[in-house]
């Protein structure tokens, strides 16, 4: 496989997860494009891999996990938490303003805690597939799933109540 | 049940993701200057590393009995420091197998500046009238039969009466020297699986009839050859011949640097023996190992291709003369070590990089 077959069919759905990684169109394309760059100067190892593009998802998850940039830093810190100040006034909103506060909790998560729930419940991804792309055991994929699940389940409780 | 409202999210957030089309272009063309930078780092540390090679390949073929393999001095710490200022390293590219004859097709200067900036590769015309010490005025081709005589010819003594006649003409030291034949240029280049050549214009070769179209080329080691010989035809004759063999060599400086080559002992060491016995350096090995150790200081550039400026028609003149108004300011640069102010100075003058 040439790196140009690879980007024709695989581009599209590594940018949209990235989408779910980072919840941001502008912050996914920074990751997919520094993660790409990469695939292209280092094709060779990359098409020698068993799944290529198992390859790439473990290198752009680690990117995501692992970026400790400034730049990528002060905008994650800059971006605050402007939807919880959204008017939930108009009452056949609300239920899309419920759905979309889950996006916003899962902004709050650890980044290795957010990539399981994209990789389980958006990617559809085996437990032991996930572990093999964070490079850890299937037993910490479970228990950090739980534990995201858990924080979800308290921010639910807490607006319910 | 939160496991479905995930799922529901992620598919509604899903129009968030940004056409695919500006991203792939953007990644390519970061792609595409990172490589260059890379390369550029490359190249530029290890374009005298191949010349110090390739001189230190001497030593195999010089009439001294075959001493141990230049690897082990290659590997080995000496006491002598790297040198400081600024290096001129001369070569000469000889047509024929051997000295019969021979005449030197290309004279290249390599000059590096003190600042260790970047090496730039300077040829000066081999059809211009200069005065070689004992034989009056001729071209500077001639100085190299002149040098190695016609009964017994010797190729160190062609490269030493050259090395006096460019020394006259340019005024500055040639530190170090060496002669390279046809042959050894067709197995370097082979040795390292060919050299890209990017041709500003075509060039047809009158002895194979093949064409070299302009643009980019791959080129192993007969077609280098072919490319190298040709001047008929050529626009400005041996002055774009000139230029092609300074294009030739930066491009081998690069294929050698990406292949590894340079910094991998065992390869440098076979690549020694394949190119040592075409190879005549000149004798002063110490300034030669010197010359290596002056690699990794060097900070990492392309080579700069320059030619002396001349001035003259061939088909008017039986030589080329030294260009009146630009040649003295050239040389006085080359010997001041100030080229990197001419190049910015006379652009128009300089290879494009490729």
């Amino acid at each position: 496989m040439t790196y140009e077959e690879f980007a024709d069919t695989r581009l599209a759905p590594l940018l949209r997860y990235a989408v779910m990684l980072t919840g941001d169109p502008h912050q996914a394309q920074d990751l997919v494009q520094e993660t790409m760059v990469r695939v292209q100067l280092n094709w060779r190892r990359v098409a020698h891999a068993d799944s290529p593009e198992r390859y790439v998802r473990r290198m752009l998850t680690n990117q995501y996990v692992d970026w400790k940039r400034g730049s990528w830093m002060r905008r994650v810190l800059l971006r605050g938490d402007p939807d919880e100040s959204l008017p939930a006034s108009v009452d056949h909103a609300q239920s899309a303003v419920d759905r979309d506060q889950i996006w916003t909790w899962l902004s709050r998560l650890p980044r290795r805690q957010r990539a399981t729930l994209v990789l389980r419940y958006y990617e559809d991804l085996p437990d032991a597939e996930i572990a093999d792309i964070l490079g850890c055991a299937v037993g910490t994929v479970r228990s950090s799933i739980s534990r995201a699940l858990a924080t979800l389940r308290a921010e639910y409780v807490e607006v319910r109540s | 049940m939160i496991e479905d409202d995930l799922r529901a999210a992620f598919v509604r957030h899903e129009p968030l993701a940004p056409p695919t089309g500006p991203l792939r272009a953007a990644i390519d063309r970061l792609t595409i200057r990172r490589r260059r930078r890379r390369r550029r780092w490359q190249a530029g540390g290890t374009a005298l590393a191949l010349l110090a090679v390739l001189v230190l390949g001497v030593p195999l073929l010089t009439p001294e009995p075959a001493g141990p393999p230049p690897t082990a001095e290659l590997l080995s710490e000496s006491g002598r420091p790297a040198p400081t200022g600024a290096l001129n390293v001369l070569l000469l590219g000889i047509d024929g197998a051997g000295p019969e004859g021979a005449r030197a097709d290309a004279v290249l200067l390599v000059h590096i500046p003190a600042d260790r900036s970047r090496p730039y590769l300077v040829s000066l015309p081999r059809d211009l009238g200069v005065p070689i010490p004992g034989q009056g005025t001729d071209k500077l081709n001639a100085a190299f039969p002149f040098g190695a005589g016609f009964t017994r010819p010797e190729m160190t003594k062609g490269y030493e009466l050259t090395r006096r006649t460019v020394t006259e003409l340019t005024g500055v030291r040639v530190d170090a020297g060496m002669v390279l034949t046809y042959r050894a240029v067709r197995s370097l280049t082979d040795a390292v699986g060919g050299v890209p050549a990017c041709l500003p214009e075509a060039v047809r070769s009158v002895h194979t009839k093949r064409l070299f179209p302009a643009g980019c080329h791959r080129l192993d080691g007969a077609a280098s050859v072919d490319l190298l010989r040709q001047r008929y035809g050529l626009p400005a004759g041996t002055q774009d011949r000139d230029r092609n063999a300074r294009v030739f060599a930066a491009g081998l400086v690069r294929q050698a640097a990406d292949q590894g080559v340079l910094t991998d002992p065992v390869r440098l060491a076979k690549l020694l023996t394949i190119v040592g016995p075409d190879l005549v350096v000149s004798p002063d090995r110490g300034a030669v190992l010197d010359l290596l150790r002056l690699v990794p200081t060097l900070r990492s550039v392309d080579p700069v291709g320059l030619s002396l400026p001349v001035a003259g028609l061939l088909e008017k003149d039986r030589y080329l003369r030294t260009d009146p108004k630009l040649a003295p300011e050239f040389l006085t640069a080359l010997r001041e070590d100030r080229l990197g102010d001419w190049t910015a100075r006379y652009p128009k003058l300089v290879d494009s990089a490729r």
